[in-house]
């Protein structure tokens, strides 16, 4: 368990700034997601507390200890990565201990934390195989048991889930939810799928052109997004964001309703359009709706309701969570 | 099971010609060892009328046939050996390695590939000799190792580029640094590549001719490419004893090709990344 903190990090690749200048805490024992879009300098970040690229500017402190300078294996950190990285001439059982052999410890000692590690992860039945006669989830286990079994301060994760299909995807989730509880650890985890930022974090960091944007609980950038990026990128489907009079008329130059927050209504209602398409998903209807002198909206109702592609709506905003904005900046509401 | 079919006949046909190219004269080879003289005059490539082992045992219980075998295993393998160390060890520097000049000093390696052996003949003798290793197996094996760096490292560089470089950031983070790795991965990853590399030196090793006719001059230091001219020197009129002797001493190239032809097989890797 270890505090991280990033002091006034910048990396720069030639003449090309990844990262400007960057500050960030991430607290001790937390689950931190760093999450944006492709190339927006999330990986470079999880690499440089790593210690796999080197830091242009700046300090990184892990638990209070200056570890800019040292190498990956002496800052106390683990970490997993997309393709899994497994050695693929090793079995399962010497691909996770292969950190503590080269540690030099003792076999009795190698063998008791691996077996620990497989119990933990549940690849007991598997500690002889080799990574190519294993699955995809299996794989990925293996490289967290590689993580796990050197007790690390902090645990790096780099996309770990985007190589497995969707329903593993949910499962894997639960399970690495499940196992920072267990283990109590600070965890990074680097994604650029938004679900996973929202249902693992105890603190998410959305990144932009190697900037900070807003760094916060879940539900923080949920319900108060710092400027209309984050408004954008948090939410699934995304938030609707107005220019033009119906933003002039809330006091903004933009605004942003979420497609959860409108009321449909077949008789009544602030905005009048017609439904470009919609989409029932049986828990939800999702509506694409034309709204004249407003633009494209979309909505999102709990439930099934039977709107067609051509029916005329009415849409009503819910005014207590509409979000204001004025140029990048979020207008207090 | 398909019929026949001409174009399935035809592809069969090839391949017998091509097969044939390499399996009548060593058949030729083997068989010639068990003919008298006379015989294989009159018919090279048909079978014995009469098995005779006598000229395969003359070379058997013949030392001079050993010493030569041995000579030239020595050489062939320590050429092999150090080739595989040098060449592997340079190719992976070039491959993972990032260095002010890498692009330079191997572009000044692969300029070997373009020079002939036998161009470099004279001044190999000259550096040779003033070395002091004459009519020693260094004085063969050393230019021999020299002239093989250029291709193997072009080969075991272009190989280990293909690792992926997860694997190397994941060991690292293990505290795994260059060298460890080196052993602990570049090399058990690439043991096809090392098999290849091992048969094509071995192979040009165990054949060479020219370089150890210049090189050795003591009769106790000669590999088998030389003690082959000294039997059909001795025995000029004797073919058979000299395609016995062939056949003797072209068994441990083709025992080191099936052995290290298992290896040569890629697909070591699969499973590490991705699924």
């Amino acid at each position: 368990m270890a505090e991280v903190r990033l002091e006034g990090v910048k990396k720069c690749f030639g003449a090309v700034k990844v990262i400007p200048k960057l500050d960030l805490t991430i607290a001790d024992g937390s689950f931190t997601v760093l999450v944006g879009p492709s190339g927006c300098g999330k990986s470079t970040l999880l690499r440089l507390i790593a210690g796999l690229e080197e830091t242009t500017a700046g300090q990184i402190l892990i638990d209070g200890v200056d570890v800019t300078d040292r190498e990956p294996s002496d800052r106390s950190i683990a970490m997993v990565f997309q393709s899994y990285a497994l050695y693929p001439h090793m079995t399962v059982a010497q691909n996770i201990g292969f950190g503590l052999r080269l540690a030099r410890k003792p076999r009795s000692e190698i063998r008791r934390r691996v077996e620990e590690a497989a119990e933990i992860l549940q690849l007991q039945a598997l500690l002889d195989r080799k990574p190519r006669q294993l699955s995809g989830g299996q794989r990925q286990r293996v490289a967290i048991g590689r993580a796990i079994v050197r007790k690390p301060k902090v645990f790096l994760f780099d996309e770990p889930l985007s190589n497995l299909d969707a329903a593993l995807r949910t499962q894997m989730r639960v399970e690495l939810a499940e196992l920072h509880a267990k283990l109590d650890a600070t965890m990074i985890y680097v994604t650029h799928d938004q679900v996973e930022a929202m249902t693992m974090a105890d603190q998410i960091v959305i990144m932009d052109g190697g900037i900070v944007q807003q760094s916060g609980s879940p539900m923080t950038l949920y319900d108060r997004p710092a400027n209309p990026f984050v408004a954008g990128f948090i939410g699934s489907p995304r938030m609707n964001l107005l220019e033009g009079t119906v933003a002039s008329d809330a006091g903004a130059e933009l605004i942003g309703v979420r497609p959860e927050h409108f009321v449909l209504s077949n008789d009544a209602g602030s905005w009048e359009g017609r439904v470009r398409y919609a989409e029932h998903l049986g828990s939800d209807t999702v509506a694409y709706v034309d709204v004249e002198g407003v633009g494209s909206v979309t909505v999102r109702v709990s439930g099934e309701v039977p709107v067609r592609a051509g029916d005329r709506v009415f849409l009503t905003p819910n005014q207590a969570r509409l979000h204001k904005f004025a140029g990048d900046r979020r207008l207090a509401a | 099971m398909s019929g026949f079919t001409w174009r399935s006949a035809s592809r069969i046909c090839v391949l017998l010609l091509v097969s044939s190219l390499i399996v009548i004269p060593l058949a030729a080879t083997i068989l010639g060892g068990f003919k008298t003289d006379g015989e294989l005059r009159a018919e090279p490539f048909g079978l014995p009328d009469v098995w005779r082992t006598e000229y395969y045992a003359e070379i058997f219980a013949d030392t001079r046939f050993w010493r030569y075998l041995w000579n030239s295993l020595v050489i062939s393998l320590l050429t092999v050996a150090l080739t595989l160390i040098l060449g592997s060890m340079a190719a992976y520097a070039f491959a993972q390695a990032k260095f002010f000049g890498s692009r330079f000093l191997f572009s000044y390696l692969l300029l070997g590939l373009m020079f002939p052996f036998a161009a470099a003949i004279m001044p190999l003798f000259l550096t040779v000799r003033d070395l002091g290793i004459l009519d020693t197996p260094w004085g063969v094996i050393l230019p021999q190792v020299a002239f093989g760096l250029a291709f193997s490292i072009m080969f075991f560089r272009t190989f280990f580029k293909q690792m992926p470089p997860e694997l190397f950031e994941a060991a690292r983070v293990d505290g795994c640094g260059y060298i460890r790795f080196y052993f602990y991965f570049t090399l058990p990853l690439s043991t096809p590549i090392l098999a290849t590399i091992a048969v094509f030196v071995f192979v040009q090793s165990w054949n060479n001719y020219l370089l150890p006719l210049i090189m050795l001059n003591d009769r106790a230091g000669y590999t088998w490419t030389l003690g082959a001219m000294d039997y059909r020197g001795e025995y000029i009129s004797s073919w058979n004893r000299t395609l016995a002797f062939m056949t003797m001493t072209l068994t441990p190239a083709v025992v080191f090709f099936i052995a290290a032809q298992k290896y040569i097989v890629a697909g070591l890797t699969g499973g590490s990344v991705k699924g």
